[in-house]
């Protein structure tokens, strides 16, 4: 089946979800107030199926055009995820759910734009210096008096007159893009150089340096601002690319060595560390108070059960933070055990498509760029929802696509379209080569010139 | 580079996989664990949205009921239709303050969550039915709010049951509360009707009738009477004690004297009538002594909360220490002489440490009626099923304990029937009905003297069974004279057993 085929069909079935879960939601809201209302009900959800039914479609639309070859997995469980949460968000707090939908609205619309932009994603390599120091630029900002804010204890917040948005969110992308580009050129070297110890293969100072640097300054950054959240992404993001990079696990020993010495200080140093740790360990010493959000969470998870409680049916609301950084709590009460399998599964999805795409992307930056931007919601997703559950201290980071937030919103939106295009483009530059060696039917072999001249004259041109 | 690739799907692989499992431990294994944390109000919460059954009267008047409210913090609110009649046996239930009375006890069974109750729940949740019980209580509205309308603006109690079951026919305490208040979902309206009971003179919320304890008076003579039955040291004719204005005790100069300065004397019975504080004092200090006391005491059930379905019953107090022997056993005084044997003789009359609930009186009573036996006492005779209206509990504990032989306990209400007929208990006198009584004065030792008005009572008709018993305790007269209990405890009573036996 064609791609776009595939996308159309997972739509309409993500469509249908979203649907019927804000039904049961305005319907449950409804009923605790009146029963004669049934006609505004009926507005209301029309309206808003046709909201979703038009946004969805228009920006399939736009990559049946744009993109045509890309995967159809991708967008199609990124629309689910979205739908879910903001059904999941109208449940909790409906004027958070208003605002939510202008982010949708506007984070599609940086998908589309980022589709058109990014006509070929291997062009940022060459800007890999100057989306460094972008990078670092936009995670300073909220540290410069006047611009920035301090929200629930984390300073990573920039006001922009009624509006507050999280620039670390782009950073990430920004960063990202930059340790692709920045390990595709050293990668030989960080690979070849350097000497062995024991079993491990140490490279040389001189090409490690910068990158250790970059990474030690946005991390300082990030701790700086009490996003331990972000600073546990990043660091992971690092490792996975270096590694994909290099194929070198002694970078990752080596990583994770520096990073544990780093939480010890860390814990030792900072009192709102050793606190995490404390409630990670033991919530429930103190429920009322330090351990309420996970104590919650957990009493939340526990009454949905196996097949929870049912939306609107339970309450959610006593989780703190429900709608964003606990927004998988929420749903493991009313959706229960299966509702919650279902969310990770389509992460899962994602994440594997995400993969598919790195796996068939054509030039290395591609496929670094690609297998660390998945990496990047894939490992976000585990750290937010491993902390909710308990198996990692919990750090604030929204789930992806899923809670409530502008920034967050856009920025993966704009992830996607960076994977979406490099789906696509891949495919059209296999098709190419094809093409190319197949023209060689001598199998003498071709030159890059001859290949490059065949290129330029296009796939249909002929001898 | 596709090969470390492979190995970091591998892992994102491996952490979503430990992240199922985890929730699988959290959301089923750890599940109930987790809803029976402390921490966990959830299930207060789920409690005060579901529908809860209605608490009605024997005699079918509602007095708990539950109603939806569209706005607020939860789905329904409590409401209490008969406001203060019946709070101190009903309670409240609020989200702020918890819940007290039958609405505490039976709080599983008003929501349906009893094993029996949950059994059938699962094929009524398919027909589309949600069941919650229904409690009914024992108590009869025509009696409960006669009992308020005597007492009046009087502190004190009265508490009237059935002698052989133990059903609880009305217990009502002055002041009293307006449950609604507590029980509304707005947390400031209720917070200041908290403040304003836990303020409110004579501590409105405290149920006197079986949370408080004072001095029984004379009423406790009952219990000295069948210590002295029971030991076999005396009979209701013998011995005779002389007739005498002063009894001292040995071990002090201090003399118990009769009430008004009077002169008594005579057999167990004619003590009993007359309600000799001199004979008493007498009888429990050198014929029956500490150790029978005590047991009597205790096998009437002091020294343990009654068991009543009520939360946080008081312990009536009978002391137990009185010292060591000082003198052996004689034959003047045949129970031998004890360090603190005056106060046993204060004790034996229901002063000195001495103090009894409402409630434990009316179960001597009860007991002295029933031929010994002390039924366990309670407020709900069954549990029904909100909509087909089937009994599903059946509350009828049974006894409580034994208190003396049917012999002795036969002989001691027809002392108390006699104490109706001639003594001091003629006020609660009821033609065509057998009534047995018991009057007491607790003094203060205030100055003005006060004193506590008691009447334990039973009453059956001719050759029939005993059918209720009553104490009335009217607390903090003026006045120390032993007809106090008679004149101002008794016609309450008196006007209970007329209602009763219409």
């Amino acid at each position: 089946m064609r791609a776009r085929t595939v996308e159309l069909g997972l739509l309409v079935l993500a469509t249908l979800v979203t649907a019927v879960g804000f039904v049961t939601v305005t319907t449950s809201q409804q009923s605790e107030v009146a029963s004669d209302v049934t006609i505004d009900l009926q507005g209301e959800v029309g309206g808003f199926l046709a909201v979703v039914v038009l946004l969805l479609l228009g920006t399939h639309v736009v990559i049946r055009m744009v993109t045509p070859l890309a995967d159809g997995l991708l967008f199609a469980s990124a629309a689910l995820l979205n739908g879910l949460g903001y059904v999941m968000i109208s449940r909790l707090d409906e004027g958070l759910a208003d605002s939510q939908s202008a982010w949708t609205f506007f984070g599609l619309g940086a998908f589309c734009v980022a589709l058109f932009v990014l006509e070929d994603p291997r062009k940022l390599e060459r800007y890999r210096y100057s989306l460094a120091m972008l990078g670092v630029g936009l995670l300073l900002l909220p540290l410069v008096p006047g611009l920035g804010a301090e929200i629930n204890g984390a300073r990573i917040w920039l006001r922009v007159g009624a509006f507050s948005i999280q620039p670390g969110e782009f950073a990430k992308i920004v960063l990202a893009a930059f340790l692709a580009g920045y390990l595709v050129d050293k990668r030989e070297l960080l690979t070849l150089t350097g000497r062995r110890i024991g079993p491990l293969h140490v490279p040389a100072v001189r090409h490690f340096g910068p990158l250790v640097l970059a990474w030690g300054v946005a991390l300082m950054v990030m701790t700086a601002q009490r996003d331990l959240g972000s600073s546990l992404l990043f660091f992971t993001l690092f490792l996975v690319m270096i590694y994909v990079a290099t194929s070198r696990a002694a970078y990752v020993f080596l990583g994770m060595f520096m990073f544990s010495i780093g939480a010890v200080v860390a814990w030792r140093t900072f009192g709102h560390v050793q606190r995490r740790v404390d409630i990670w360990l033991d919530p429930f010493a103190d429920a009322k108070g330090s351990g309420f959000q996970i104590a919650e969470a957990a009493f939340a998870l526990a009454d949905g059960g196996v097949t929870g409680t049912g939306l609107g049916q339970g309450t959610p609301k006593k989780i703190p933070y429900a709608a964003t950084d606990m927004i998988f709590a929420a749903f493991g009460e009313e959706l229960g055990l299966l509702g919650a399998t279902a969310i990770l599964v389509t992460f899962m999805f994602f994440v594997a498509s995400g993969f598919r795409v790195a796996t068939n992307a054509r030039s290395p930056f591609e496929k670094l760029l690609a297998a660390g931007l998945t990496s990047l919601l894939g490992f976000q997703a585990f750290i937010i929802i491993g902390g909710i559950l308990r198996v990692l201290p919990l750090t604030g980071v929204t789930l992806p696509f899923v809670s409530y937030g502008g920034s967050s919103l856009i920025s993966n939106y704009i992830i996607l379209a960076i994977l979406v295009r490099i789906s696509h483009n891949s495919v059209v530059q296999a098709a190419e080569e094809q093409e190319v060696n197949a023209r060689d039917v001598f199998g003498l072999g071709v030159s890059q010139e001859t290949k490059a001249r065949w290129k330029a004259v296009g796939p249909r041109g002929g001898f | 580079m596709n090969r470390p690739l492979r190995h970091v799907i591998a892992v994102l692989l491996a952490c979503f996989t430990i992240l199922f499992v985890q929730l699988n431990r959290v959301q089923v294994y750890d599940a109930a664990a987790l809803q029976e944390n402390s921490a966990n109000t959830r299930t207060i919460q789920r409690d005060f949205d579901r529908p809860r059954g209605i608490i009605a009267t024997a005699d079918g008047v509602v007095v708990a009921e539950s109603v939806e409210t569209p706005q607020g913090i939860f789905d329904r609110q409590r409401i209490y239709p008969q406001g203060e009649l019946y709070s101190h046996t009903v309670g409240y239930t609020s989200f702020t303050f918890g819940a007290d009375g039958v609405e505490r006890t039976y709080n599983d069974a008003l929501i349906g969550r009893t094993a029996a109750q949950e059994l059938t729940e699962l094929t009524e949740i398919l027909e589309g039915r949600n069941p919650t019980g229904n409690v009914v209580l024992t108590l009869r509205h025509d009696l409960q709010s006669l009992a308020r309308e005597r007492l009046g603006q009087r502190e004190g109690s009265v508490v009237a049951l059935d002698p052989r079951s133990g059903a609880v026919y009305a217990m009502w305490s002055y002041p009293s509360y307006d449950p609604s208040g507590l029980a509304t979902n707005e947390g400031t309206i209720a917070n200041e009707a908290w403040t304003e009971l836990v303020e409110a003179e004579g501590n409105p919320l405290r149920p006197r009738a079986y949370r408080d304890r004072e001095f029984p008076g004379s009423t406790f003579k009952l219990v000295t009477a069948a210590a002295a039955l029971e030991s076999g040291v005396a009979s209701m004719e013998q011995p005779v004690f002389e007739p005498t204005d002063a009894y001292v005790p040995p071990l002090t100069e201090r003399a118990l004297t009769n009430f008004g300065g009077g002169t008594c004397g005579g057999n167990l019975t004619e003590l009993i009538v007359a309600s000799c504080n001199t004979g008493f004092g007498r009888l429990a200090a050198e014929l029956v002594g500490p150790g029978p006391m005590i047991d009597q005491a205790e096998r009437f059930g002091f020294n343990q909360a009654a068991p009543i379905d009520l939360p946080n019953p008081v312990t009536s107090v009978f002391p137990t220490d009185y010292g060591s022997l000082v003198s052996n056993p004689s034959d003047l005084i045949p129970a031998g002489v004890y360090d603190n044997t005056p106060a046993l003789a204060q004790a034996a009359i229901g002063q000195f440490d001495v103090q009894a609930s409402p409630l434990q009186m009316a179960l001597v009573a009860a007991a002295i009626s029933n031929g010994g036996a002390v039924p366990t006492p309670h407020v709900v005779d069954r549990v029904e099923d909100s909509q087909t209206l089937g009994t599903v509990t059946d509350v009828s504990p049974g006894r409580w304990t034994n208190a003396m032989s049917d012999r002795n306990a036969q002989a001691l209400a027809t002392a108390m029937v006699e104490t109706v007929e001639r003594g001091t208990a003629t006020s609660v006198a009821v033609p065509g009905v057998v009534v047995g009584a018991k009057t007491g004065t607790a003094q203060l030792g205030t100055d003005p003297p006060r004193s506590h008005a008691w009447i334990v009572v039973f009453a059956g008709r001719p050759d029939g069974p005993p059918e209720i018993a009553i104490a009335v305790l009217v607390e903090g007269q003026e006045g120390s004279a032993d007809q106090t209990g008679g004149g101002t405890a008794g016609p309450i009573a008196r006007s209970l057993l007329e209602q009763f036996f219409q």
